[in-house]
C-alpha cells in the first residue's frame, strides 16, 4: 500500500537494490505482530496508552516495510477496465493451476485472483503501462460490479489458508428438476467460451495445443456426456424457475392423479351405494312358507310359479297347518337375568323413526345419529369447528399419538424451498475446494465443492430461515458456510439439519 | 311311519361282494341313510336307477354309483318318485314322506322371485341369513339354497361364518366362496378361490369382538364384489352361522343381520329366536321361521372333533386324503412373526382413561416360539411384510393358507411344518389358532 518507490516513473517502475539493501531485505523479521488481547474500557492510564501506541507502531511499520521481490518472478499482465479483468502479459506461474481461466486464445484473471497474486509478490499489474500499487489494485478492482472488499477479504483469507476458491455462478448448478431426475451432468456448451481451460503457458502460438484440447474435449464429450462432476445442460434447464414450475407441476399432476383416481372410485362408489341398499321389497307378494307369522291364515301355500325351481318341478300346495303344530315345541329354559332382559328388551319397530326407515341404510344412519348423541362425547367439546386433537375413546399406539399432538412440526432445510422467491441480498459468492485436492485440481472439471461460501458483515442482519432454506435449496448437497466479517476477523458459521430425537417406539 | 311302500328287494345281484338293498320311493319322499363311523366302517354305495332324485338340491346321475364315506349322514330326496339301490350295509336306512323340502322349496321360490325383481330393477338381490340353535340343519339348508339357485342360473354367495364347522374351509375361520355350480354329492361345493379370515378359536365366544369385526370385513368385501359384479349382487348371499343363539351369540347375529344388510333372515326350527329377531330387526327385514327335517341327526362333540379334523386332513391331503400331496419343510423361527389375536384381558383400573376391555381383543400379540406350538395350525396372513405399519391390517387381512407346525427344534430354532405347498412360505406373517392338528392318517 505504501510503496511509493515502485510508482517512481524515473526508476523504470521498479528500484535496484543494493547487496547490503537486500541482505537486509531477507534477513529482515517475517513475523507477523501478535494482537493480542482487546481491552475494552478505555482506562486512561499510562500503561493503555503505551501498549495501544506500540502495537499501532508496529502495524504501521509492517505496512510500510518496503517488498523486495525478484522481478523474474514477477509475472506481467494489464488491467483492462472496460471488462474489470486482468490479462496476463508474460508466461503465468504455478498459480495457473487453480487460478485465472483463459478465452479468445488470451489468459485473463479475475480482479480478486490478480490483487491476491498481486499481495502474495507474484504478479505485476499494468495500468496505461505504468504499474499498479496494491492500494490502487484495492481500489480499482474492488468495485460493486466485481466483488466487495468483504468478500475480497474472504478470498484472501482461504487463499492463505490453502483452499481453492472460485467464483459461484449459480447457472451451473444443476437444477433442482435435473438433480431429481438424477440427470448426468454435461457440459455446460453455451459458457464455452469463457470456460476455464488449463494450458501450461499463453503462448500464442499454441494452436497445436488448443487443437489437441479441443479434439480431446470433444472426445471427452462424446464418449461421456457426463460424469457427476460436470457442468449442467443449459438448454435442459432453461432457468433455474422454469424447472422449478415444472417439478412444481408434476408432482401436482401426481398428486392430482392420486386423487383423481380416488374420486372415480369414489363417485363409482356412492352411485353404486345408491342402488344398493335402497332396495325395498314388497314382501306381501313374495311368499314366504313362514310358520311363526299369525297374521297368515290360510293354511295352505299356493303352488310357487315353475319357472323359479330349478329343472322347472311343477309342485302342488304346501300345507303348513301341521308344521305349524310341530315347531319346536321344547321349552327354553331361561335363567331370571335372561328373564328381566327379555321384558327390559322392547321392540324396536315400535319406535316411530324406525318405522319411517324403509332399508337398512336408512336404519344405519338412524342408529349412528343416535349413538352419536347418546354416548359419551361432551358435545360442548366436540360439536364446534375446533375440536379436541384426540378422541380418548380411539386407541392409537403412543408414537401416532405424538405425532399428532405435536403442534409444531418438524421441518428440514430443505423443505418447501423450492417454492421460494430468490433474493438479491444474500448470495453464495464463492466455491471452496479443499487444500490436499489441490496437486489434481482441473479448473476444467473442478468436481464438488468442499463447501460454498456466503459473505455477510458482522454488522448485517442475520440471515433468516428464509435465506438459510433459499441457499441450501441453491447449494444442493454441498453445505452453504457463512462467512462473517468483522473488520477483518472472519468466523465461520454454518446451519445443519437436525432431528429432534424421538424416544417412543410403538 | 317310514318304510311304508317300499320293496325290498335283498339279495339282488350283489356287486362286488355287497348286500344290495333296492329301494323305491314315491314323489315327495326321502331315502335317510347313515353310514356307520368308525375307522373299520364300510364304505355304502348309492346308484339311481330309475326316475329322477337329488341329494341336498344337488341332482343324481343315473346308473352312476355314489359312494360315502363313514359318518355320513345323506338323504336322497325325489319330487316325482324314484327306485334307488343302496350297496354296503348302511348304519340307518328308511324312507321318510315327512319331510319339509317343499316348504324350502317354497323358501327358494320367494328368494329366486325376488332376485328376479333385483335384475328386473337394478337392484341388489336378496341377502339371507340361516339362524338357528346347532344340529337343525343349517349348512343343509344353506346348500339347499344354493344348489337350487345355482341351478336356475344365478351365482350366489356362501358366507360362512360357523368358526365350528366351517363348509368351506378349515374350522377357526371365517369365509366366503362364489358358488357356480351345484354341490358336489360326495364332495359339497367346490372350494375355489374362497375369501378366508382367520378366526382361530371353534366358538365365537372366545374373541365376540374379532367374530363381529371379521363379519363387518366379510360384509365390506360382499359389498365391494357386488358392486363390481351385477350377476354376484343380483345373486345375493346366503350366511350360515354359528348354533350359538343366546346372550353374545344372539348380539352376534343381530350385528350380522346390520353388518350385511340382510334381507331375509330364516329361523329354524326355534321360535323365541324368531320372536326375538321380530323385535331386534328392523320391520324391513323378512324373519321367516321353517321347520327342522326329521332327518337331521344330532352330533355329539366327538362327531364334530371328528369332522374338524376331517376338514382340515381335507385341506391339506385332498378329498378322502387322496388327491393332494402336501409338502413337509422346515421354517426358521427368524424367518416369520407368529401373532396371536387378542390379549390376555387386563383389569379395568390398568387400563389407560377411556379405553375399554374390549380394544384388547383385536391386538396383535406376538408368541415366541417354543414347544408348545407343535400340532397348532397357523395360518398365513396375506398381509405385505412389512415393519410395524403393516401390522394394523393383519387382523382384517384374509388368510392365504395354513400350515400345521409338526415339529419345534427349540435348539437350533426352526419348526417343521406340513403346508400345501412347497417352500418359500408366501408371507411371513403367521396366526396361531387355538385348534391342533396331529398328522396321524
Amino acid at each position: 500500500m505504501a510503496d511509493q518507490k515502485k510508482t517512481d516513473p524515473d526508476v523504470k517502475f521498479c528500484e535496484i537494490l543494493s547487496p547490503s539493501e537486500l541482505f537486509a531485505a531477507r534477513s529482515r523479521s517475517h513475523k507477523i505482530p501478535v494482537r493480542g488481547q482487546k481491552d475494552f474500557f478505555p482506562s486512561d492510564s499510562d500503561e493503555q496508552r503505551q501498549r495501544l501506541e506500540q502495537s499501532l507502531n508496529e502495524h504501521w511499520s509492517l505496512i510500510s516495510e518496503e517488498r523486495v521481490e525478484r522481478l523474474g518472478n514477477l509475472v506481467k499482465a494489464t488491467w483492462i477496465p472496460s471488462e474489470e479483468i486482468v490479462e496476463l502479459q508474460s508466461p503465468a506461474g504455478k498459480f495457473w493451476q487453480t487460478m485465472g481461466f483463459s478465452a479468445r486464445g488470451k489468459q485473463y484473471l479475475l480482479p480478486e485472483e490478480a490483487l491476491y497474486l498481486m499481495e502474495c509478490g507474484n504478479l505485476q499489474v499494468f495500468y496505461k503501462d505504468l504499474p499498479l500499487p496494491i492500494q490502487d489494485g484495492y481500489e480499482r478492482f474492488l468495485t460493486s460490479n466485481t466483488i466487495g472488499l468483504q468478500q475480497y477479504q474472504v478470498f484472501g483469507h482461504l487463499k492463505r489458508l490453502g483452499y481453492v476458491v472460485h467464483r459461484f455462478d449459480p447457472s451451473s448448478e444443476p437444477s433442482p428438476y435435473s438433480r431429481q431426475l438424477n440427470l448426468p451432468q454435461s457440459r455446460d456448451r453455451a459458457g464455452r467460451q469463457l470456460k476455464r481451460k488449463r494450458s501450461t503457458s499463453p503462448s500464442p502460438s499454441s494452436s497445436y495445443i488448443k487443437a489437441k484440447e479441443s479434439t480431446t474435449d470433444r472426445m471427452e464429450e462424446e464418449s461421456h456426456e457426463g460424469e457427476d462432476r460436470k457442468h449442467p445442460e443449459p438448454h435442459l434447464t432453461a432457468s433455474p424457475e422454469a424447472s422449478e414450475v415444472q417439478t412444481a407441476t408434476t408432482s401436482s399432476a401426481d398428486e392430482d392423479g392420486g386423487r383423481t383416481w380416488w374420486m372415480t372410485d369414489d363417485l363409482g362408489e356412492s352411485s353404486q351405494s345408491l342402488t344398493s341398499g335402497s332396495s325395498c321389497w314388497d314382501f306381501s307378494s313374495i311368499h314366504f312358507p313362514d310358520l311363526g307369522s299369525s297374521e297368515c291364515h290360510s293354511s295352505c301355500l299356493a303352488c310357487p310359479d315353475p319357472s323359479l325351481l330349478p329343472g322347472a318341478l311343477g309342485v302342488g300346495v304346501c300345507d303348513l297347518a301341521p308344521w305349524r303344530q310341530r315347531i319346536n315345541l321344547r321349552k327354553v329354559k331361561m335363567s331370571p337375568k335372561e328373564h328381566k332382559r327379555d321384558e327390559d328388551n322392547w321392540n324396536i319397530n315400535k319406535d316411530k323413526e324406525v318405522r319411517q326407515c324403509r332399508n337398512w341404510a336408512e336404519y344405519q344412519q338412524l342408529m349412528a345419529r343416535r349413538q352419536g348423541r347418546r354416548k359419551g362425547r361432551p358435545a360442548h367439546l366436540w360439536n364446534r369447528e375446533v375440536t379436541p386433537l384426540h378422541d380418548p375413546t380411539q386407541p392409537v399406539p403412543t408414537g401416532e399419538l405424538l405425532d399428532k399432538i405435536s403442534v409444531i412440526k418438524s421441518s428440514n432445510l430443505l423443505e418447501g424451498a423450492s417454492r421460494l422467491e430468490g433474493s438479491d441480498d444474500w448470495r453464495i459468492c464463492f466455491n471452496v475446494y479443499q487444500p490436499d485436492t489441490v496437486a489434481d485440481f482441473k479448473k476444467s472439471n473442478p468436481g464438488k465443492p468442499y463447501s460454498r461460501m456466503c459473505v455477510c458483515s458482522f454488522e448485517g442482519p442475520v440471515p433468516d430461515l428464509r435465506v438459510i432454506k433459499l441457499l441450501a435449496f441453491q447449494s444442493g448437497d454441498i453445505p452453504v458456510v457463512f462467512a462473517v466479517v468483522d473488520h477483518g476477523d472472519i468466523s465461520f458459521y454454518t446451519f445443519k439439519d437436525f432431528q429432534l430425537p424421538t424416544d417412543v417406539y410403538p | 311311519m317310514a318304510t311304508e311302500g317300499v320293496e325290498k328287494l335283498s339279495e339282488d345281484a350283489p356287486a362286488a361282494g355287497k348286500v344290495s338293498t333296492r329301494f323305491d320311493l314315491e314323489k315327495e319322499t326321502e331315502l335317510r341313510f347313515e353310514v356307520e363311523a368308525g375307522e373299520a366302517a364300510e364304505q355304502v354305495e348309492m346308484e339311481l336307477l330309475t326316475g329322477m332324485a337329488e341329494v341336498f338340491g344337488s341332482e343324481l346321475n343315473r346308473n352312476k354309483k355314489y359312494t360315502f364315506g363313514p359318518g355320513s349322514k345323506i338323504a336322497v330326496f325325489t319330487w316325482q318318485g324314484c327306485s334307488v339301490n343302496l350297496y354296503g350295509k348302511p348304519e340307518v336306512a328308511y324312507v321318510s314322506k315327512d319331510t319339509p323340502m317343499l316348504l324350502y322349496l317354497n323358501t327358494h321360490a320367494a328368494l329366486e322371485q325376488m332376485r328376479k325383481q333385483a335384475e328386473r330393477d337394478n337392484e341388489r338381490g336378496p341377502r339371507v341369513m340361516v339362524v338357528g340353535p346347532t344340529d337343525v340343519g343349517k349348512s343343509t339348508v344353506c346348500r339347499l339354497l344354493l344348489s337350487y339357485a345355482v341351478r336356475v342360473g344365478r351365482r350366489p354367495t356362501l358366507v360362512e361364518l360357523d368358526v365350528g364347522q366351517s363348509g368351506v374351509s378349515v374350522p377357526g375361520t371365517v369365509s366366503a366362496l362364489c358358488i357356480e355350480r351345484p354341490a358336489d354329492v360326495e364332495e359339497g361345493f367346490s372350494v375355489q378361490a374362497p375369501l378366508v379370515y382367520h378366526f382361530g378359536s371353534t366358538t365365537p365366544g372366545t374373541n365376540i369382538k374379532l367374530y363381529n369385526k371379521l363379519t363387518s370385513c366379510l360384509a365390506e368385501v360382499f359389498s365391494q364384489r357386488c358392486e363390481v359384479n351385477r350377476k354376484a349382487s343380483v345373486g345375493g348371499c346366503i350366511i350360515n352361522t354359528c348354533g350359538w343363539v343366546k346372550g353374545s351369540g344372539y348380539q352376534a347375529l343381530v350385528h350380522c343381520a346390520s353388518a350385511f344388510q340382510v334381507d331375509v333372515v330364516l329361523v329354524l326350527d326355534h321360535e323365541r329366536l324368531y320372536n326375538e329377531l321380530k323385535r331386534d330387526l328392523p320391520h324391513f327385514v323378512r324373519v321367516v321361521l321353517l321347520p327342522k327335517s326329521g332327518g337331521v341327526v344330532e352330533r355329539s362333540k366327538e362327531c364334530r372333533r371328528e369332522a374338524r379334523d376331517e376338514k382340515i386332513r381335507e385341506y391339506f391331503y385332498g378329498f378322502r386324503g387322496l388327491s393332494f400331496y402336501p409338502f413337509s419343510f422346515e421354517v426358521r423361527f427368524s424367518e416369520v412373526r407368529i401373532y396371536k389375536i387378542g390379549a390376555p384381558s387386563i383389569p379395568d383400573s390398568c387400563l389407560p382413561l377411556g379405553m375399554s376391555q374390549d380394544d384388547t381383543q383385536l391386538k396383535l400379540v406376538p408368541v415366541t416360539p417354543g414347544r408348545d406350538l407343535t400340532y397348532h395350525v397357523l395360518s398365513v396372513s396375506s398381509a405385505e411384510d412389512g415393519d410395524e405399519g403393516a401390522r394394523k391390517g393383519i387382523v382384517e387381512s384374509p388368510v392365504c393358507g395354513f400350515i400345521v407346525v409338526t415339529f419345534v427344534d427349540t435348539q437350533a430354532q426352526v419348526m417343521k411344518v406340513l403346508s400345501p405347498a412347497p417352500r418359500p412360505l408366501p408371507r411371513h406373517t403367521l396366526l396361531i389358532m387355538d385348534i391342533r392338528f396331529m398328522d396321524m392318517k
